[in-house]
């Protein structure tokens, strides 16, 4: 018998099955009007730096946990339950990033029902999470000023998916020579939609301006909720 | 490397219409790739040197169709492919770009080996009745 070539049309998207379990995790999500922020960034910018900073703002008023995601080690889950938050870590081993179907196994270990925000911090990486969409609601891209001006330029993919840019370590801009306002112009380039702050986590200095815009956002999100009940 | 996950999701999603076509084996994966994502067509390659063994793609070929990235401007219609990086607010009027093409990450087909005969006989027939389920 002779094999006979064929060809045949597939026209499926190769992230597929993750977009499938993605979709899944935000109707979840909507439907309990849980603001879900996806934090990414290159190691180091600052996410969990800007966590614990953001957590100790909104803590008193919003029902939060974290969900940490990393190569190895619980570090960073450890920072975040110092301050009195639920947090759960993800190691993904040799994985360079979170995946859809990681986050809803992490939702077993926490009270969807009871809570306005869960922020999960990706794996440090300005490439790999940008294809993986995890069901959030917010895409928050952290940058910091010792990178350079020129991130933005060189990670154009992942600084257009941001709804949210945090430009950290402004307290560094005069040491490190970087101008923030060259930088801010270069991530507007690429991103031209997103929201984006300047800031320090460190010094505190324009964190007020970002934790009141994510507050209403959180409110917003669990009115948004009750209103199509 | 998120090439390994992204060649993974490859082999899986070939693999599972060969199948449904009762397909021995894949010759071959036509893959739409966007020049606006992050997948490095080498990097890829590799990747899907490894994730192919053992599969039904054992020996396939990935034949990979670069998608230039297309921006256009909804206010002024002026459409720009980015060569040297990349800018989404347009040079002529100030406003957000829209993203056209590029963002692609789409398998387009697959060549596969089928146990079709041209002319049918009674041993054949037989054969295809009871068609392996793989
Ligand atoms: N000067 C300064 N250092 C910061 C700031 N934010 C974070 N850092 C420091 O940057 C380093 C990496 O921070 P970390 O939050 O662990 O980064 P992550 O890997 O993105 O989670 C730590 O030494 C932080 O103390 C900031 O706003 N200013
Ligand atoms: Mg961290
Ligand atoms: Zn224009």
């Amino acid at each position: 018998m002779q094999p006979v070539p064929e060809r045949i049309s597939v026209q499926t998207n190769v992230l597929n099955a993750n977009q499938q379990t993605a979709l899944a995790n935000r109707e979840l999500f909507a439907d309990r009007g849980l603001l879900v922020m996806n934090l990414m960034s290159a190691p180091g910018a600052g996410k969990t730096t800007l966590l614990e900073a953001t957590i100790k703002a909104l803590q008193g008023h919003f029902r939060l946990a974290v969900i940490e995601g990393d190569l190895q080690t619980d570090l960073d889950a450890q920072r975040i339950q110092a301050l009195g938050v639920r947090a759960h870590q993800i190691t993904t081993g040799t994985v360079c990033h979170l995946d859809a179907r990681m986050v809803a196994r992490a939702l077993d270990s926490f009270p969807v029902d009871d809570l306005d925000l869960l922020i999960i911090e990706n794996v440090g990486n300005l490439i790999c999470p940008a294809s993986f969409d995890l069901g959030e609601s917010l895409r928050v891209v952290v940058c910091s000023v010792a990178e350079g001006p020129e991130k933005p330029k060189k990670y154009p993919v992942m600084f257009n998916k941001a709804n949210v840019v945090l430009i950290n370590k402004i307290d560094l801009a005069d040491a490190s020579g970087v101008d923030v306002k060259e930088l801010a112009a270069n991530v507007r380039e690429v991103s031209p939609k997103a929201a984006i702050f300047e800031l320090s986590s460190r010094t505190g200095q324009g964190m007020a301006a970002w934790t009141q815009w994510l507050q209403q956002a959180v409110e917003m999100r669990a009115l948004a909720a009750t209103v199509s009940v | 490397m998120h090439e390994i996950s992204i060649a993974e999701s490859i082999v899986q999603i070939a693999e599972a219409k060969a199948r449904e076509q009762y397909a021995r084996s894949i010759q071959v994966i036509g893959l739409r790739l966007g020049t606006f994502t992050t997948i490095v067509p080498d990097a890829l390659q590799f990747a899907f040197e490894i994730a192919r063994q053992g599969t039904l793609a054992r020996d396939a070929r990935l034949d990979i169709e670069i998608v230039p990235m297309v921006v256009r401007c909804v206010v002024c219609e002026a459409s720009t492919q980015p060569v040297r990086g990349v800018c989404l607010i347009c040079e002529h009027c100030g406003f957000p770009l829209e993203i056209v093409s590029g963002e692609e990450l789409q398998i387009d087909y697959i060549e596969v080996d089928s146990e079709k005969e041209e002319s049918p006989c009674s041993q054949c027939q037989n054969e295809s009745q009871s068609r392996p389920m793989y």
